[in-house]
């Protein structure tokens, strides 16, 4: 149940700080933010989704994690890490070419690795582990 | 590798929440069994086997890969 909670808890403070900075940034916002506010809209669409398949299968009686979902997350975390490696490298090439400021630079490659996790997470979840 | 676990969940009239809840994983972890989508742990392939009553080989297949 804390697990399942806790998804809930880091999913709504990521809303609450993007909301703070979507205030905050009023009427200054370019079309880099708007694509970066709904992205992480989706993100935490994405999370709320995790969370309430954690809920189901509590009360279902079963428990919220088992060995495939911690091995489809370990796997998960693997191949997003490698393709986020190319991914900070393709940013680097990008900063020299594209008028884009240092924040909003970290900021799409921070939600690049994001939405790199999440497709990872939902490729190995379709497809299954079948030769691990 | 093959398996039995649908043929035998039937057999037992269990249903896959009632086979999931008995070997302590997730309903969705079954169906992936069951789609022969998931090599079950040895710990987790023992437990299936003990709920149906028979033997690893029993309800697991091993094909040779060669």
């Amino acid at each position: 149940m804390k697990r399942s909670v806790l998804v809930f808890l880091v999913a709504g403070l990521v809303l609450l700080t993007s909301l703070l900075w979507m205030v905050n940034s009023a009427g200054m916002a370019d079309l880099t933010d708007t694509i970066q506010f709904g992205v992480i809209g989706l993100l935490v669409a994405f999370a709320v989704f995790i969370g309430f398949r954690r809920l189901k299968s509590e009360r279902r009686g079963e428990p919220a994690e088992d060995e495939l979902s911690k091995s489809i997350l370990q796997k998960t975390a693997a191949f997003s890490y490698y393709i986020s490696l190319y991914l900070w490298v393709a940013m680097i090439y990008i900063k020299d070419r594209v008028n884009m400021d240092t924040e909003q630079l970290l900021g799409t490659g921070i939600l690049g690795m994001a939405i790199t996790f999440a497709l990872c997470w939902l490729i190995l979840n379709f497809r299954g582990m079948r030769h691990e | 590798m093959n398996n039995r676990i649908r043929e035998l969940r039937a057999r037992h009239n269990m249903t896959q929440d009632d086979l999931a809840r008995k070997v302590n994983v997730r309903r969705e972890t079954i169906v992936f069994l069951e789609k022969n989508k998931y090599n079950p742990s040895l710990r987790l392939a023992y437990d299936i086997a003990k709920v149906f009553g028979i033997t690893i080989e029993e309800v697991f297949l091993f094909e040779s890969e060669t």
